[in-house]
């Protein structure tokens, strides 16, 4: 009995989250079994997509014993960016997107830059960068909604197929795949998660600690303006007031219910896409059910607590 | 002399001071009776969750669910009023007691399950928006939605003081009609800052927050400490609530909806360390008033809103660069002072 | 002694699984005497003080306070019964001023449950004049210099009307002036009949203000008695043992190299640092082991962090492989060849919840990747070479560093330093809390580099490793550098000696 617990203490922080994932899955294909359909997991892959992007670029900051609230703006910034360039500036296509994206690695390294070289605690200068970047936004777009009209190229972003799967899905995979390779086969990986777990001794071995703590900044940016435009995209609009509050703390949880802690050093780009992918089961599972939103939130919430603590416990009596 | 020196904050006073000053000059009606009216009565109620949120900060962590926990405190306020026609009398103790425990169960969440507070009170943040959801009176009974809150004891809530009719005071200057909500704010700063000074409750919350090994040390229960701030969050937030709701008539579900950042924005204005073990009430409500007046003052100048969002994101990085800046130098001086002797 | 015992401790024993820590140990405080307490690292002190204290079970004998048993293992019953303890580490809250610091957890109340400010000022005032401590009440306690918030744990202590106070080295941080400050006010809490005991390892000090003395070794009382009985080498010979000089002896017969090959690699002049340390001269070379000892306190690490670009001289050259430097950050160090393995290896030294893997390579990412990209049959072999060669066990280079034994953790840190080849290698307190059989492995290893011809300055508070390694052996007392010589010139005891000499 005992070695039982012992043995499931170890195995929890691996296995738990992939056996909810099922479990979940399970669940929601025999009360509907719609939701078991090729279409409606593509679905799903494709209403993550977006947030996905952004939690597997912030899985690094994560690891970093930082945090991004900035992500929101950002994700309309670029959007905005996007729009202006193609039809103020008339801009073709693809240098307009690498210039969105560029806006989001300058507010990410602004923000980097402060935290790393000031040691200010990342909570408050990313919300002050929460506030500074929608203001800029709103300064420059106006609250109005701005109509993308006649970008077929732009259009094919979020809402095009290639090979009969939707363009944006590629996307959210070819960001993921990117940065499970910087994980898992660079120096860089390593350094990031070498500075979430102590920060000093990387230091005194001679990384360049700062360095490393900004680029996981400019990455995050990155990742939040790739979204941005995705969703602009999808929406054929581009506006100011895009990734309203509350997007960030949806990506923050689907980067913590995939094992990262907010303390830096532990997390993984692949465990985040099964946090975000578990999160977007349960909102597709529900609204197949139409469960009402309230039961929603509070179900939500209420597993993060019990995946959490359950995590917890486990690392806490195993150490 | 000793008095002045214990003052907390008292740069942050000084610009609160210079910038009020500033806007006098250059702001056109920034220095009229019914400006300072706007202040008292959008940021009264701000301060008070602020000081709320002074205390998870003050034991070292954070509640992001206030705003949730608003709309909770608001929407059992309305449902209570408006569709159980319970007497204002019972309604108020009893939006007092939810908010109470939804924050307490932040508490346990973070000391019994040990979650850190950001990610615990993120759920609740959720959780309790869902709550909300759930007892919509607006959406059990549509036919009452629009019906606003009468019971007088509630709407009493929402009264103003003519002190300058009062006082007679209003011959000679414009006054302003003071809030109720101003008042409460007063009564809470007083009890708030007695209950630090004077009380070893008070006492444990800066103890626990500076050192926890000391406070064990010296037989302070921690856990009782963090579960209590986490409980008074919840109840601030309670308060809150019910100066908003109040005055609106009404509650709506997304009520509180971002005021978690404005208040933990208002307490690290106000000093409070996200270090832990500095604590005061006059901090908090200085940065909620502080903010406010940017606010009002960028507007009478006709500089936009959106502006005045890219202003207060620099105030705010602004204030932790300098209380960093500040900590940095109040350490090198003491190892000065402690080699230099 | 006819004085009353307030504080006994009886056939006092604690293992820590089958390490032995403290032995049948008895220990008396009578009232108004000072005790001194003396013995090496790893003596047994801080477990004989943390039983007394309550902050550990004994698991033999009794704890006895003014004659009667006092529970075991209960810090908040020892501090009731008057026995209070100032730690190494502040247990003030900054933030708080000094008169709430006093009352921490405890203040006076008024009838209605406020605390009662005049009462708490009354207490607080009536302290200070009854023991003639100057404290500003008022004063924010991060405001206060070291030697003041020492005496606000005092007054803390007193408010709890402590009978017994115990001071665990409680001048390691202290400068000269402020030592004589806090001895001061030792000798008037005597003179009004509180029993102190003072850890120290600056005998200087021991004989300066305690009137009793006890020594311990392995885990046991070897002497004890007035401190008249003994004269300062018969006390260092109890402390370091008889049998032990010759164990180091025999270690010692391997030959010494001092000035290795005669070739300099690293040479300092006057380095100084405000408020640190000053007038710092040495000369490193090549094949050699230069030991720097001292005191806690004796600011040693901070030289090494200074040299290494983790910190900032302020005053004097530094001269690295015959180029003047001055390091603006550890990876300029590393590039010029310098190694350093830090004193916490577990704050400063290791990625903990890393793979040994990942530890060992990680000051030497430049081996194992090519534009950042890792060469992973690089990473395979640099990992399983490291882990053959310094015998690291279990010999899994995937396993976390956390769940290692000290002594295997130890030898991964060196490891790490290993592989980038270093010319110097700078070692701060490499064998703390290592077992017998890593230590011996880890002197081997140090052995083997010197004879490599690397340069090492091995910084260690333990004058058996000291004399057991060195080829020379430099001391540091208090930011300056007293002593150098051959380790061959000097004696254990008259190295000891030399660094507790402190206050001239």
């Amino acid at each position: 009995m005992l070695s039982l617990i012992s043995y499931l203490r170890t195995a929890i922080p691996t296995y738990a989250m992939p056996v909810a994932l099922l479990i979940v899955i399970g669940l929601f294909g025999a009360l509907a079994p719609v939701f078991l359909t090729p279409a409606n997991f593509t679905a799903i892959i494709y209403q993550m997509s977006i947030t996905g992007i952004m939690a597997v670029c912030m899985t690094f900051v994560i690891m970093t014993g930082g945090i991004d609230l900035s992500v929101g703006p950002v994700l309309a910034t670029s959007g905005l960016v996007v729009f202006f360039l193609l039809h103020i500036a008339h801009f073709p296509l693809f240098p307009a997107v690498v210039l969105g994206i560029l806006t989001g690695a300058v507010t990410g390294a602004i923000s980097g830059l402060v935290i790393a070289l000031f040691s200010l605690p990342a909570m408050i200068v990313t919300l002050g960068m929460l506030s500074i970047v929608r203001g800029s936004a709103l300064l420059a777009g106006g609250p109005d909604l701005h109509l993308v009209r006649e970008q077929p190229g732009f259009e094919f972003i979020g809402n095009g197929f290639l090979f009969g799967i939707p363009f944006a899905i590629w996307i959210f995979v070819a960001v993921s795949l990117l940065l499970i390779f910087i994980q898992k086969r660079t120096t860089f990986g390593l350094q990031v998660a070498a500075v979430g777990d102590n920060e000093r001794a990387a230091y005194l071995s001679g990384r360049r600690v700062k360095l490393v703590k900004m680029m996981t900044y400019v990455i995050c940016g990155m990742g939040a303006a790739l979204a941005g435009i995705i969703q602009s995209s999808q929406v054929h609009t581009a506006a100011a007031t895009y990734g309203e509050f509350g997007t960030e703390l949806d990506v923050i949880a689907a980067v913590v219910l995939g094992g990262a802690s907010l303390l830096g050093g532990k997390g993984s780009v692949a465990r985040t896409i099964l946090g975000v992918l578990f999160l977007a089961v349960l909102n597709n599972g529900f609204n197949i059910l139409n469960v009402p939103i309230d039961y929603q939130l509070i179900i939500k919430g209420g597993i993060i607590v019990i995946a959490l603590s359950l995590t917890e416990w486990a690392n806490s009596k195993v150490a | 002399m000793v008095r002045l020196r214990q003052l907390p904050n008292i740069e942050l006073l000084a610009f609160f001071l210079l910038l009020y000053a500033f806007f006098c000059f250059y702001a056109p009606h920034f220095n009229t009776a019914s400006n300072l009216e706007n202040l008292l009565v959008g940021y009264s109620f701000i301060a008070v969750l602020a000081i709320g949120q002074s205390f998870p900060i003050m034991v070292r962590g954070i509640d992001l669910s206030i705003g949730s926990i608003m709309a909770l405190g608001g929407m059992v306020l309305f449902d209570l009023s408006v569709i159980y026609e319970v007497p204002g009398y019972v309604v108020i103790p009893a939006v007092l007691l939810v908010c109470l425990l939804a924050g307490l169960l932040n508490g346990a969440l973070v000391v019994w399950l040990r979650l850190q507070p950001f990610v615990a009170t993120l759920s609740t943040l959720a959780a309790y928006r869902g709550v909300v959801y759930a007892i919509s009176g607006r959406q059990l009974f549509p036919e009452m939605a629009t019906r606003p809150i009468t019971d007088p004891w509630l709407t009493g809530m929402d009264s103003y003081l003519d002190i300058g009719g009062v006082t007679g005071l209003d011959q000679y200057m414009e006054m302003p009609w003071l809030p109720l909500s101003f008042f409460l704010l007063v009564g809470i700063f007083i009890i708030i800052q007695t209950m630090h000074s004077k009380t070893q409750f008070g006492m444990n919350f800066k103890i626990v927050g500076g050192n926890p090994e000391a406070a064990r040390l010296a037989g302070i229960n921690v856990k009782l400490t963090i579960l209590s701030a986490y409980g008074l969050s919840g109840l601030s937030a309670g308060i809150a609530a019910i100066i908003l709701v109040t005055r609106l008539t009404t509650a709506t579900e997304a009520l509180g909806n971002g005021m978690e950042l404005t208040a933990i924005a208002s307490a690290v204005i106000g000093g409070i360390s996200l270090q832990g073990g500095i604590g005061n009430a006059f901090g908090p409500i200085i940065g909620a008033m502080l903010l406010g007046i940017i606010l009002l003052g960028l507007t009478l100048l006709g500089i936009s809103q959106f502006v005045q969002q890219i202003i207060s994101g620099l105030i705010l990085i602004g204030a932790i660069g300098y209380d960093k800046l500040l900590s940095d130098f109040r350490m090198r001086k003491a190892r000065a002072m402690q080699s230099g002797s | 002694m006819s004085k009353q015992i307030l504080l006994e401790g009886r056939k006092l024993s604690k293992t820590f699984g089958r390490f032995v820590a403290l032995q049948e140990t008895d220990f008396a405080i009578h009232a108004g005497e000072v005790h001194g307490l003396c013995g090496s690292n790893g003596a047994g002190k801080s477990t004989l003080i943390k039983i007394l204290t309550g902050a550990h079970r004994p698991t033999g004998g009794e704890v006895h306070v003014n004659g009667t048993l006092a529970p075991a293992g209960s810090p908040l019953a020892m501090l009731e019964l008057g026995v209070a303890c100032i730690y190494q580490h502040s247990n003030l809250i900054p933030a708080l001023t000094v008169l709430d610091n006093v009352f921490l957890g405890r203040p006076p109340k008024t009838k209605l449950g406020f605390i009662d400010a005049t009462e708490q000022r009354r207490k607080a005032e009536a302290l200070l004049e009854k023991y003639n401590i100057d404290l500003d009440l008022d004063a924010q306690v991060s405001t206060l210099a070291t030697v003041k918030q020492k005496e606000v744990e005092i007054l803390k202590a007193l408010a709890l009307d402590a009978q017994v106070i115990l001071m665990d080295e409680p001048t390691a941080w202290l400068s000269h002036s402020e030592v004589r400050k806090l001895h001061d006010t030792i000798a008037r809490l005597r003179a009004l009949g509180v029993g102190l005991v003072y850890i120290s390892h600056v005998l200087d000090e021991v004989f300066q203000v305690c009137d009793a003395v006890t020594v311990m070794r392995d885990g046991a009382v070897v002497w004890n008695g007035s401190i008249d009985e003994i004269t300062r080498p018969e006390l260092v010979d109890r402390m370091v043992g008889n049998d032990l000089g010759e164990a180091s002896r025999s270690v010692a017969a391997e030959p010494r190299h001092p000035k290795g090959t005669g070739e300099i690699l690293l040479s300092a002049r006057d380095l100084g640092m405000t408020n640190t340390f000053e007038d710092i001269s040495f000369d490193l070379y090549k094949g050699e082991i230069l030991c720097l000892t001292g005191l806690i306190g004796s600011k040693r690490t901070e030289l090494l962090h200074s040299i290494f670009g983790s910190a900032k001289f302020s005053a004097g050259t530094l001269d690295v492989l015959g180029r003047s430097v001055r390091y603006s950050s550890p990876s300029e160090a590393i590039a010029a060849g310098i190694g350093f393995v830090p004193e916490d290896r577990l704050r400063d030294g290791l990625l903990l919840d890393h793979s040994v893997s990942d530890n060992l390579i990680f000051a030497a990412l430049d081996k194992v990747s090519r534009w950042g990209f890792w060469n992973n049959r690089a990473v395979r072999e640099l990992t399983e070479r490291q882990i053959r060669d310094l015998n690291v066990k279990p010999a899994d280079g995937s396993k976390i560093v956390k769940r290692l034994s000290g002594g295997n953790q130890q030898k991964v840190l060196l490891g790490k330093w290993l592989e980038i080849e270093p010319k110097i290698l700078f070692l701060d307190e490499p064998t703390v809390g290592v077992d017998v059989g890593a230590k011996a492995e880890i002197y081997a290893i140090l052995r083997k580099l010197r004879a490599q011809g690397t340069a090492i300055l091995l910084v260690s508070s333990d004058m058996e490793e000291v004399m057991a390694i060195a080829d020379r052996i430099a001391v540091m007392v208090s930011g300056r550098m007293t002593m150098t010589c051959a380790a061959d010139d000097i004696t254990q005891e008259e190295l000891v000696l030399q660094i507790s000499g402190g206050n001239k």
